[in-house]
């Protein structure tokens, strides 16, 4: 769903039904109808019939749960007692009705991992301004399960990833922080916004002045694009990068790396 | 290096604050300088991850924490002032996390050792300029530095998210001294100290898109006109931030967003100490307003007593 704004009122429109909860209840799929049903003589066709799907779940499976559970972003994931209030609190909900961050949880609570699926295109939106961990009455921290959700996702959806345009510059995004932080141990600024803006195919924008109407161009000339160059990397830092990668090569959880 | 005078203290830059966005680096200095405390960088700093290593396990701790053991080795400080508000999420973030986690600790500490670190020991705690000179100087000291009062200048503080969120991590609300979580007023009552006027308009604890600033243009310009138009309906005449990602959004994509949003987003952004350094009477040039986008220099003339 794209942004919409309505001009008079300050708060994004809602579209028609976006209003309900627990909409994965009433998605297609999860709704039994059947065309042509006749019952004791009596035609019960189409609407007459509709059922909410069964939720009973036979396959469920409690080591999806101590997975999420053993990372560090979602080591709380056992405290959620589903009152709503991150969703209520979020910025990003109200910019796209489908995500919400309870739902989420609860899902992951489940490990349900067919109906996380259908939500990987709006489940990396989270913005991280921690409202709903400020607000959320049992410290569940569900800014940081938006986080373990991310790693779910990389781990058992990644054609999802590769399929989706967004979540594929996301991803790579991702990298390039990763490629600067870890690898250098500083972050290099300018060069991260004309790498992202690559990566997102916005390289025309990087020459018009029109678009970035100069910012670039203004940081070029006093220096400060380049200032980069004057911060170098810590010293011994290939020791810390090292200890870091061998961490992330045998933590033995969804964290670790190939 | 040996340990700090009374009248310093140990200061992380990071990585924006030592390039883009060297004006806030330089006018907390002069600010804090002028109060009487003088920052004084710690050596060989590293990034402290940005919000973007999270999911990286005992990684997305050791990357502030190595900077704690600097501190504590090179300058004898337990704790480590700094501007950056994703720099203090994350500082305040490894610290509480690894207080209450024994095994992420030990985890924290063999990737120290391997990397031939000294020692995390969890104690003291990272502070947020606006909260340090709030709580070691405070506005009645501003006051009294005033040289040049902002009388005249509208200003709408902007706090964003994580100076003062989530308070399991930065303990607003929660201790003594520190400011409020759903409605701060620290910068408000600086704003006042140095002569300004501070409008109120709804947006001064919003998001600005954070961590997705980069990646999602579209909806951190979404959020970002909201601000920028609401505090320009309230009167303001520039907005104060004190995060330099919040300036990313706000300042720097600032163009971008009244080309999308129309001429209603558009307004001036400054730095809450460039501000403090006019009305300290240092000069336009040395609180650098020129670094910013979205040209504060000339509404800061155009009431003319300030420049
Ligand atoms: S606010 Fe906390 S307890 Fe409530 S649904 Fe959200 S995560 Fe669960
Ligand atoms: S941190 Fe993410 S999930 Fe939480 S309120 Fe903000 S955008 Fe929503």
């Amino acid at each position: 769903m794209a942004v919409e704004h309505n001009k008079n009122s300050e708060r994004p429109v809602a579209e028609k039904g976006e209003h309900i909860i627990a909409r994965h209840l009433i998605d297609d799929d999860a709704i039994k109808e059947e065309k042509n049903l006749v019952i004791d003589g009596v035609d019960v066709s189409g609407r007459w019939n509709t059922f909410i799907e069964t939720r009973v779940d036979s396959e469920f499976d409690r080591s999806f749960f101590d997975e999420i559970q053993k990372t560090v972003v979602g080591s709380r994931i056992n405290r959620c007692w589903q009152c709503g209030m991150c969703t209520a609190s979020c910025t990003v909900t109200p910019l796209y009705r489908r995500f919400n961050p309870r739902a989420f949880i609860y899902m992951m609570q489940l490990g349900n991992l067919k109906l996380l699926k259908k939500y990987t295109d709006v489940a990396w939106r989270c913005v991280g301004c921690y409202k709903c961990s400020q607000r959320c009455p049992k410290q569940v921290n569900p800014a940081e399960m938006m986080e373990a959700l991310a790693l779910l996702i990389k781990k058992y959806f990644p054609e999802e990833i590769k399929s989706n345009h967004q979540l594929t510059i996301d991803e790579e995004v991702k990298k390039i922080y990763e490629g600067m932080i870890l690898g250098h141990g500083r972050l290099d600024l300018a060069n991260l916004h004309t790498s992202a803006m690559r990566k997102m195919g916005k390289t025309t924008e990087l020459m018009s002045d029109k678009d970035e109407r100069g910012a670039i161009f203004k940081m070029m000339k006093d220096g400060r694009a380049l200032s980069v160059l004057r911060l170098g990397k810590p010293h011994k830092w290939h020791k810390s990068k090292d200890a870091i990668d061998n961490y992330l090569r045998h933590t033995g959880t969804l964290e670790q790396e190939k | 290096m040996g340990n700090l005078k009374e009248n310093q203290a140990a200061y992380y830059p990071g990585c924006a604050l030592l390039t883009i966005d060297r004006a806030y680096n330089n006018s907390s200095k002069l600010v804090s300088k002028k109060m009487g405390i003088e920052l004084v960088d710690i050596p060989d700093y590293n990034c402290c991850g940005i919000g973007e290593m999270k999911s990286k396990g005992a990684v997305s701790l050791y990357l502030p924490l190595r900077n704690m053991v600097i501190a504590k080795s090179e300058f004898g400080s337990k704790d480590l002032v700094m501007a950056c508000s994703v720099c203090y999420h994350e500082f305040t973030r490894s610290i509480e996390r690894a207080k209450e986690d024994k095994k992420l600790l030990d985890e924290v500490n063999s990737i120290l050792k391997e990397a031939d670190e000294e020692e995390y020991v969890p104690e003291g705690g990272a502070r947020h300029i606006l909260e340090f000179l709030y709580n070691e100087k405070g506005p009645d000291e501003a006051k009294k530095n005033t040289v040049k009062p902002l009388k005249g200048l509208k200003v709408a503080p902007y706090y964003g998210c994580l100076y003062s969120r989530p308070s399991m991590y930065t303990f607003t609300d929660k201790k003594q001294g520190m400011d409020n979580s759903e409605r701060p007023h620290f910068m408000h009552e600086f704003l006042e100290s140095i002569g300004a006027e501070v409008v109120q308009y709804g947006n001064e604890v919003q998001c600005c898109g954070g961590r997705n600033v980069v990646q999602d243009e579209e909806t951190s310009f979404a959020l970002c006109s909201q601000t920028l138009s609401k505090a320009k309906k309230a009167g303001a005449d520039v907005l104060a931030v004190i995060c330099p990602k919040c300036a990313g959004a706000l300042d720097v994509n600032q163009p971008k967003i009244i080309e999308k949003f129309g001429k209603d987003s558009e307004l001036p952004v400054v730095y809450l100490t460039q501000l403090m350094a006019l009305a300290f009477g240092f000069s336009e040039k040395e609180a650098q307003f020129s670094d910013m986008i979205s040209n504060p220099l000339e509404v800061l003339k155009e009431k003319g007593r300030f420049i």
